[in-house]
This record gives structure tokens, sequence and C-alpha cells, in this order.
């Protein structure tokens, strides 16, 4: 699963390229060309042209309310002081106590708070 | 036994931190805040009596006014009797447990008390609140099942938000009288 660059993907990448570039073109004609001049070429089946102005107008405040909503989304899900969840979680609780070996680097483990507290803030005579 | 010290909250604001030591297991630490300062009381009369000038002015309803005098009056006495917190205190018993009093502006206390079996510990936690990262003192509540785990926090000194050094303070006040149960024997 590489990002390097394959003849499928250069495939890919190059109909992509064309569909968006015919999309845009479409968009245009849609938006600007008089409607007599469509329905005289037989196309009549098209919808309002008041999309073509609402549907940018709508995909960009909902950019920026993204903003917002992702601003609130996460003032609501940051732990209030009064929870468990400031202090410990599920991974800290099962963990296993590995045992102390001589000249060996302790494993990783997280700490009690109040060992921490301990060693911050008492000191040690 | 008491003295008294000055620090600052977490805003910026001055607080004072008085301790006094009732016995060798008894220990009070009382933190207060701020009194209601005229100018703010003022500032927030003028700007609550202008807008409603402004509305009268523009609506000629004379209503307005009275009605700006009373929601003055009485955002004023819920502000104090519901709000403002004068000073908190913690009061360590060694055998007992801890009793947690917060004083409002009004005159009305409200006081919690966690007794001693269920205490773990006090300590000092960092956590997020608004936008900032604070530091507060908490109790920490047995868990009766798993006596290494945590049942609950109890955060302590909500509303005067003593700064690191004054928190360090009453950790240190604490830790000594906490240490007292391990090292004397469990009688019950």
């Amino acid at each position: 699963n590489s990002p390097a660059p394959l003849p499928e993907r250069a495939i890919y990448g190059f109909a992509l390229f064309l569909g968006s570039w015919f999309g845009f073109i479409l968009y245009l004609i849609w938006a600007y060309v008089p409607e007599t001049w469509l329905f005289s070429l037989g196309l009549t089946y098209w919808p309002q042209k008041y999309w073509a102005v609402a549907l940018p107008v709508y995909l960009l405040v909902a950019v920026g309310i993204g903003y917002i909503l992702l601003f609130g989304i996460n003032m609501m899900s940051t732990a209030p002081l009064n929870s468990t969840h400031t202090i410990t979680d599920n991974y800290a609780k099962k963990q296993q106590q590995k045992k102390f070996q001589e000249e060996a680097i302790p494993a990783l483990r997280d700490i009690p708070i109040s060992e921490v507290n301990r060693m911050f803030f008492l000191p040690e005579k | 036994m008491a003295e008294e010290r000055r620090f600052r909250s977490a805003s910026g604001a001055p607080i004072a931190l008085r301790r006094r030591q009732h016995s060798a297991s008894c220990r009070e630490l009382a933190v207060r805040g701020p009194r209601l300062q005229l100018r703010s009381l003022s500032a927030a009369t003028s700007a609550v009596w202008l807008a409603a000038y402004g509305l009268f002015a523009l609506s000629e309803n004379s209503m307005v006014l009275s009605a700006a005098i009373f929601i003055t009056l009485i955002g004023l006495i819920i502000y104090l009797h519901f709000v403002k917190i004068d000073q908190e205190s913690l009061l360590v018993i060694g055998s007992l447990g801890i009793q947690v009093t917060s004083s409002y502006a009004s005159g009305k206390e409200s006081t919690t008390f966690i007794e001693m079996g269920q205490v773990k510990d006090v300590v000092i936690n960092e956590a997020i609140h608004m936008q900032k990262v604070i530091y507060y003192l908490c109790i920490l509540l047995q868990d009766p099942e798993d006596p290494q785990g945590v049942s609950e926090v109890v955060p302590l000194f909500q509303s005067s938000k003593p700064r690191l050094d004054c928190l360090i303070e009453v950790y240190k006040s604490c830790q000594e009288i906490l240490e007292q149960r391990k090292t004397a024997p469990q009688s019950s």
C-alpha cells in the first residue's frame, strides 16, 4: 500500500481530471446559458437555476459552521474536573506489574497520581 | 495558631490562605477570595440602567425603567446568594474525616463532609478547563471493591482557583495529617 506512482493510478488521475473539467464546464453552461437557448436545443429537464447559486452558498456556510461545530465538539468531549478520566483510564487500570530486574531499565508504566504528587511536591529530606 | 498568606488565583485576583492548627491531627485551611468591589457593582448597575433608558427613549414605555430597577435588585440578590463565594475552607481531622465549606457573600454556608474511611488521598491534579490547563486540589475517594482504584474525584476550591504555590502549601498541610493514619494503627 505504498504511495508510489503506478500506471493504474495515473489513469485514475487523468479520468478524474477530465471528469472534473467536464463537470465544471457543464455547471457553467447550466448557470449562464439562458433557458430559452437550452429549450431550443431540446434540453428541458434541468434543475432550477436558483440552485446554481444556492448550492455553493450552502457549502460555504456549512464550512463556516464546521469550524464552530468542531470547537464545540472539542469542548464537550473534554472531561469535567470531577471525572476519574483526568486521573486514570481503562488501560492504566488493567496494566500488569512487571518484576523489577537488577541493572535493567524499568518497564514503562502509568505511575499513580499520589506517587507523582509526592515526588513533585513533598521535598525529600 | 493561625497564619495568613497572600497568593493569586488562576485569573490573577488576590486571594488569602489562612492556616490554623487546632491540634496535632486537626488543621483548618481557608481560602478567602476578593470581596465584591464597589466599582464593578456600580459599573454593572449603570450599564443596565443606561440600556433601560435607551429602550425607554426608543419605546416611550415607562415600565422599562421599573423593570430595570427590579432586574438590578433581584440580580444582585441572586448573585450574592448563589454565585459569589467569599471563602472556601477545608477542615482536616486526622481520624474522622474532611469537611469542605463554602461561604457565600450573603452569609449562606454550604458544607460537605467526607469520612476518612472513604478518602484515598488528597492530590494536586492538572486538567483542561475552558481553554486553559489549571492545577486544582482534589480529594480521591476510595473504591470499595478495588483498593487501588478511585471511585470519585471531588475538586476543591473551585471558585477561588488558587495557583500552584498556594496549592502546594495546602497539599503539604493535608499530607502531614493523612500520613498519620498510615503510621497510627487502625482501630476500626
